[in-house]
């Protein structure tokens, strides 16, 4: 590193020190670089650290890739029993789960975000304050109920608080997309002779749908991660892969369980996020939005 | 095609006293281009939600040809609007745009085809169907917006400020077109703007709104050469108001006297309204000129625009040909050729000048 630096074409020199010279390439250029590197260490780092994990056969301290690699574990992962029960239980309770979600929460949203109505704020709110409690005890008396109600340990309980548990993002997005879409452009449509109904669905909708896409994907991938709730109630019936990875951490300690887990668990959210990505560029919204 | 009359239209806003439009009364003929023109909050966006249907009236009845819509909501009215945002829909062509309305009526697929090419050709953009809005300039955009309106052969074509987010040269180019297109079409408009250049170019009448009201409904022409009331006078073109107070036929401003016809007599304070292009450069010996001093002259090309300080009336708006030689500071004496007097609550009298017994004496 140089000491000093030379400004060209100056007849004096201007002497800085070291430091000033590495701020200056820092805001320069190296910033960019610089958080790019800190995002691969933090992100890209923990990633990969589990996909050598799940094919690793030996890998001992102190190399830095595992020593062997092979599918070992994955027979012995996917012969499991539980395994191969939480797979589809966890895949079922997140597509019944986000569907009903979104049956409830979208005309809801729409009635927050265009309908005027009493309590409208207060109600809005009240979605937020069940987040602000620490969830665990709020599950605990919701499992007192549910055991009266004979939903313990059963997949519609288990779906019923993976519902309640979406509400807040699955209101909240869309509602907000709603209100972003111009009154004038609905408007301009009934002016022209459309029906209210018609243009909820054909200009209303269409416009907020990347918001409401993304909440429900959102959504999707939170229900199918969600572990609290899920064994709280869904014991002793319903374990989901979560839930197992849990117990598997517990009882056994097998790093290769967990890392293989997680490389199953990550196929449905990176196909959603793909999926997202690709719909939210189409040209259809591009170009609505001026992307 | 058709007519339209409002028969006094009231719209108060629910928890306030102050009425939005105030009672107006209005008999629109049948391709007939009618401007609604006033400041902001004058009532004009109102008048015209109410007769597309978006706003509901408090009281009384909107007719088109003869037969009250005021029950019909927005969607079954035979109104179009342009509005004055961008509202084309921005996930459409500005084919399926202009095409939406025809589909809804069901019309069979080669008429929506023939109708949306000539809406579009008709508004200058026919190689844009496959376009999305975002593609397009403002100026674009709000003519696809009219074609939009246009295609559905509504009977009143409706206006809000359409082109007010446009920039000036661009303004002028489509409010051109507009009125080519509405010659053409011969449909019935209403247009909404706070612009009077723009509403005195394309209207066959205007009607300038204030506070709720329609303070003067009349041809362009009759609206610039006699505003019915003082706000008219100083909302429409440029005009020297100068306060005065008159005593039976006499009127008195600053140092100088105006006369009125006898039958005119009143007494108490007016205002004298005189249009720049109204005052004369005479010589300075004519008996009861107003003499001032050139303060500034701008070059306008066509013509200049001058102010002169005329001692007790204050600054004085004139036009000068641009054939003349004055400078700054010069001294000028002004000769108005037209002179109207507006009362308290009365229509405006014309007034004359009348020569200063000193000048009369000197002549």
């Amino acid at each position: 590193m140089a000491t000093t630096a030379v400004l060209p074409n100056s007849p004096f020199p201007i002497r800085r020190p070291w430091y000033r010279e590495v701020l200056r390439w820092l805001s320069r250029d190296g910033f960019g670089a610089l958080i790019a590197i800190l995002l691969i260490l933090v992100i890209i780092g923990p990633m990969l650290s589990v996909i050598f994990w799940a094919f690793a056969t030996k890998w001992q301290y102190p190399a830095l890739i595992p020593q062997t690699f092979g599918f070992r574990w994955w027979t012995e992962t996917l012969k499991r029993a539980d395994i191969a029960k939480a797979i589809p239980q966890s895949i079922t309770i997140t597509l019944i789960a986000t569907v009903i979600s979104t049956a409830v929460a979208l005309p809801a949203a729409y009635s927050f975000a265009r309908i005027r109505f009493p309590g409208r704020q207060i109600f809005l709110l009240s979605f937020l304050a069940t987040n602000a409690f620490p969830r665990f005890g709020l599950y605990i008396t919701i499992a007192v109920i549910f055991f009266k109600l004979n939903l313990i340990g059963t997949l519609p309980g288990v779906i019923v608080i993976e519902v309640v548990n979406s509400l807040l993002l699955m209101i909240w997005i869309p509602t907000a997309a709603f209100r972003g879409v111009d009154r004038s452009l609905e408007e301009a449509a009934l002016d022209v002779g459309a029906s209210r109904l018609r243009v909820f669905f054909q200009i209303t909708l269409p416009l907020a749908f990347p918001a409401i896409i993304a909440a429900i994907l959102l959504s999707a991938v939170g229900i199918f991660y969600e572990s609290q709730a899920a064994l709280i109630i869904g014991l002793p019936n319903v374990t989901t892969v979560p839930v197992l990875m849990y117990t598997l951490t517990n009882n056994e300690l097998v790093v290769q369980y967990g890392a293989i887990l997680m490389v199953i668990t990550w196929v449905p959210s990176l196909i959603f996020l793909v999926f997202a990505q690709r719909f939210l560029r189409g040209r259809y919204f591009a170009a609505g939005f001026g992307v | 095609m058709a007519s339209l009359s409002l028969v006094n239209l009231v719209k108060k806003f629910s928890g306030g006293n102050v009425s939005a439009v105030n009672s107006i009364s209005l008999e629109v003929q049948d391709g007939e281009f009618v401007c609604f023109l006033g400041p902001s909050g004058c009532g004009k966006s109102t008048a015209l939600r109410m007769i597309s249907g978006f706003e509901t009236p408090t009281s009384g009845d909107i007719l088109i040809d003869g037969k009250s819509v005021v029950e019909i909501p927005p969607n079954r009215r035979p109104t179009a609007m342009v509005f004055q945002k961008y509202t084309l829909w921005p996930h459409m062509t500005v084919y399926d745009n202009i095409a939406f309305g025809l589909r809804l009526r069901r019309l069979p697929k080669q008429e929506i085809d023939r109708k949306v090419r000539e809406a579009l050709t008709l508004v200058g953009l026919a190689s844009y169907g496959d376009r999305m809005p975002s593609q397009l300039s403002g100026g674009e955009q709000q003519r696809v917006a009219l074609a939009r309106a246009i295609v559905l052969e509504p009977a009143i074509l409706l206006l809000d400020e359409p082109f007010s987010n446009l920039d000036a040269l661009l303004r002028v180019r489509l409010r051109e077109e507009l009125h080519k297109i509405q010659r053409q079409t011969k449909i019935t408009a209403i247009f909404v703007t706070h612009d009077q250049e723009e509403a005195l170019s394309l209207a066959d009448r205007i009607a300038v709104m204030s506070k709720g009201q329609i303070e003067q409904l009349d041809k362009p022409s009759d609206i610039y050469a006699s505003p019915r009331t003082l706000f008219v006078a100083d909302f429409i073109g440029v005009m020297n108001l100068i306060p005065g107070t008159q005593a039976g036929d006499r009127v008195n401003i600053g140092d100088y006297k105006l006369t009125v016809p006898a039958e005119d007599a009143y007494t108490g304070s007016v205002t004298i309204a005189v249009r720049p292009e109204d005052l004369n450069v005479v010589s300075e010996t004519t008996p009861g000129v107003w003499k001032g001093q050139l303060d500034q002259l701008m070059d306008l090309g066509h013509y200049r625009k001058a102010l002169v300080n005329v001692p007790t009336l204050g600054e004085i708006k004139v036009y000068l040909s641009k054939a003349t030689s004055f400078s700054e500071g010069e001294s000028l004496a002004l000769y108005p050729t037209r002179c109207l007097i507006y009362r308290e609550g009365q229509p405006p009298v014309e007034a004359k000048l009348q020569a200063s017994e000193s000048l009369r004496s000197n002549a």
